[in-house]
């Protein structure tokens, strides 16, 4: 085999952070609800599909601009993650996380039944936020699209972790996370901010949607074939880690394009889930994630 | 308790009376038909369906078959090979049918074979996999067809294009699953007929994202085209990505992705993408002298006008294999009855027949009946499909 040249190396460590940026995106999704409810939302997957929907929508259907289209697509997802709390998850009235979990996986199905109905079968194209046209960087090329994602990914993060340390509601968050009678009893409303975190992790998700489906393309379940991904790049960060989502997202793209180029394209999600395996065995709570649960 | 068994069994009586004389009454002939209506493959599954049901409303319109109507029994095999094996048994054993339509992919056809090949009951796919149709290890093929090309002569009609192009140094790039593997085998075991020869080999996930990696690798090996096969968007995928990677080898897709869809999803990158096709999709351009420009035409007004399946799901390359499979079996019906020997003989004696996607010509041996004049190459020109030059 030959030899990768500089330019080459440089083309596929921009390929891995194409689906790194992509994978991270959702992994964040997934960390917000963790980090108040203490579960795995799987209904994460199907919001990402729905930003992609609302996107495609407020563009083709409503005829909207690109910057309003992709405010409303984000807003639209976030009230669906509430309804989807306020509708699905409150009425339990269950502290159970295996119950909780169940319920998300379920009210995913229902999710993607009714985004089946509402836009079809059919795959959809999605335009990018800006035009199309590759951008050249030391013989290397990289999408405009995917320095969009970079920079928003990077904000939606900031956003985080500043709404989790520095505000009230963060305060509010962590505090029914860590024991959700003890909020109570200072006068936390639980419901409330259980619903405003699935709110979060509707926008993140929304968010990922109508970013990477202009790149993945667009349809009712493309949210659970990166999903997957996302949710092992979550994993790798150490679930919960806002920071820690955004470097395993990162990791697992760059180790899986590495992988395709430098030893077999036919193998690589093998190469990159077996690294992923090792990283675990050796730091089981992840890269970031905190040693004790 | 003795009134009651009485009232059982009378309601019993009633039940089986009403049954019998709805059979009687209506002669129908009934053909079993199951496709992915839900599951990945939906959107293939859904619009077979909608073309079978036409090709049955048609052929009842014009009298039925040998005066008695036609009648499908659908059934959903959601994608799965399980689902699958039961809707058959049901059609075979419950609803007694002559023959079987569907179902639509290889996967599940292969799960099915075997139970109808034991029944005996014809059976035509609309599948894209050969091993449908061959013998060997796959199985005996007695009582099952198909209706698409095999994926042999689609390689066969684009080599022959890319001999006649003086393009024989080529990279290849295909999916790792069951069909791009398929296509793979063929192209390197059909190569040395034609001269041509593999300057690099790459494959992808099917649902991979980004394909740069793979084709800056080819790039490096210098071929002179790049052929790409798989079907879904990581087609499309691979045409952005040529696109932004500024490569300006020529790329030739499979004989599954002459579709709008394809256009729509790759946008201005795909201008100037070659593949094989069906002759569906340029039907417009074809010269009068062709057998089968007035049955495709036909068949065009029906599905855009009269049934208007169009807007939801308009016209690609795979469009008329349902319709084939339903004529030919029908016609089948018309000339031997419906008992199955006879029925399979009848089918199996098909010649000559000008269906939307070629014209068919059966043997014994060959259960599709297709050679490559039934596929032209097409070119993506100006946002549409072209005869290729």
């Amino acid at each position: 085999m030959n030899m990768p040249t500089l330019t080459d190396s440089l083309q596929f460590l921009f390929a891995g952070l194409t689906n790194g940026a992509i994978y991270a995106l959702i992994a964040l999704g997934f960390c917000v609800v963790h980090n108040t409810m203490g579960i795995v939302n799987f209904t994460q997957v199907d919001l990402v599909s729905l930003g992609g929907m609302f996107l495609y929508s407020a563009l083709f259907l409503f005829g909207l601009p690109m910057p309003l289209a992709l405010a409303g697509a984000v807003t639209a997802a976030a009230v669906t993650g509430m309804a989807v709390e306020r509708v699905g998850i409150r009425p339990s009235r269950s502290d159970n996380h295996l119950v909780l979990i169940f319920l998300t996986i379920g009210l995913s199905v229902i999710l993607r039944g009714i985004m089946k109905l509402a836009w079809g079968k059919n795959r959809m194209a999605v335009p990018p936020l800006t035009a199309d046209e590759p951008i050249r960087l030391f013989g290397a090329t990289i999408l405009p699209q995917i320095l969009w994602i970079f920079l928003l990914t990077a904000g939606a993060v900031l956003l985080l972790i500043w709404i989790f340390r520095r505000t009230t509601l963060g305060l509010c968050m962590r505090a029914v996370a860590s024991n959700a009678d003890a909020a109570a009893v200072v006068g936390i409303d639980g419901g409330r901010i259980r619903m405003i975190s699935f709110a979060i992790a509707g926008g993140m998700g929304g968010l990922a949607g109508a970013l990477v489906t202009p790149i993945t393309t667009l349809s009712y379940d493309v949210g659970v074939l990166l999903g997957l991904k996302g949710f092992a790049a979550a994993i790798l960060g150490g679930f919960g880690s806002f920071v820690g989502a955004v470097a395993g997202g990162v990791l697992l793209g760059v180790l899986e394009s590495l992988a395709a180029a430098g030893l077999s394209s036919a193998y690589k999600d093998v190469i990159a889930f077996g690294l992923l395996l090792l990283v675990l065995f050796i730091r089981p709570a992840g890269l970031f994630g905190s040693a004790k649960r | 308790m003795n009134s009651r068994m009485a009232t059982l069994a009378g309601l019993m009586v009633a039940i089986f009376l009403t049954w019998g004389s709805a059979s009687i009454a209506a002669e129908e002939i009934r053909l079993g038909a199951f496709f992915d209506l839900s599951g990945p493959a939906s959107n293939i599954g859904t619009p077979t369906k909608l073309v079978a049901e036409m090709a049955v409303a048609e052929i009842n319109k014009a009298g039925g078959v040998a005066g008695r109507p036609l009648k499908l029994v659908i059934g959903d095999t959601e994608g799965n090979p399980a689902k699958a094996a039961t809707l058959a048994k049901k059609f075979i054993y419950q609803d007694k049918v002559a023959a079987i339509i569907g179902p639509t992919r290889t996967g599940t056809g292969m799960t099915v074979k075997p139970i109808v090949e034991k029944a005996g009951i014809p059976t035509f796919m609309t599948v894209g996999g050969d091993p449908i149709i061959m013998g060997g290890k796959y199985g005996s093929f007695e009582y099952v067809f198909k209706s698409p090309q095999r994926s042999e002569t689609a390689v066969k009609r684009l080599f022959t294009y890319l001999r006649d192009k003086k393009l024989e140094r080529v990279a290849l790039l295909y999916a790792a699953d069951s069909f791009g593997k398929d296509g793979a085998e063929w192209m390197e075991k059909l190569a040395p007929e034609f001269g041509i020869t593999f300057a690099a080999r790459e494959s992808f996930g099917p649902q991979d994202t980004d394909m740069t990696p793979q084709l800056t690798r080819l790039r490096n090996d210098a071929p002179q085209a790049v052929i790409c096969w798989t079907i879904g968007p990581a087609g499309a995928i691979v045409a952005k990505n040529r696109h932004q990677l500024g490569i300006e080898l020529p790329l030739f897709q499979c004989h599954g992705l002459p579709d709008p869809k394809y256009i729509e999803l790759a946008g201005a990158a795909s201008e100037g993408d070659r593949m094989p096709s069906t002759k569906l999709l340029v039907a417009a351009q074809l010269p009068d002298s062709d057998p089968q420009k007035k049955t495709i035409l036909n068949f065009i007004h029906l599905y855009d006008e009269v049934y208007d399946f169009d807007r939801q799901f308009p016209i690609n390359t795979h469009s008329g294999y349902a319709w084939d499979a339903v004529t030919i079996v029908a016609e089948a019906i018309r000339k031997a009855g419906t008992e199955p020997k006879a029925l399979r003989q009848a089918i199996e004696n098909t010649k000559d027949f000008v269906g939307v996607s070629g014209i068919y010509n059966l043997t014994p041996e060959d259960h599709n009946g297709l050679d490559i004049d039934s596929m032209v190459m097409v070119e993506v020109r100006d946002g549409g499909f072209v005869l290729a030059r």
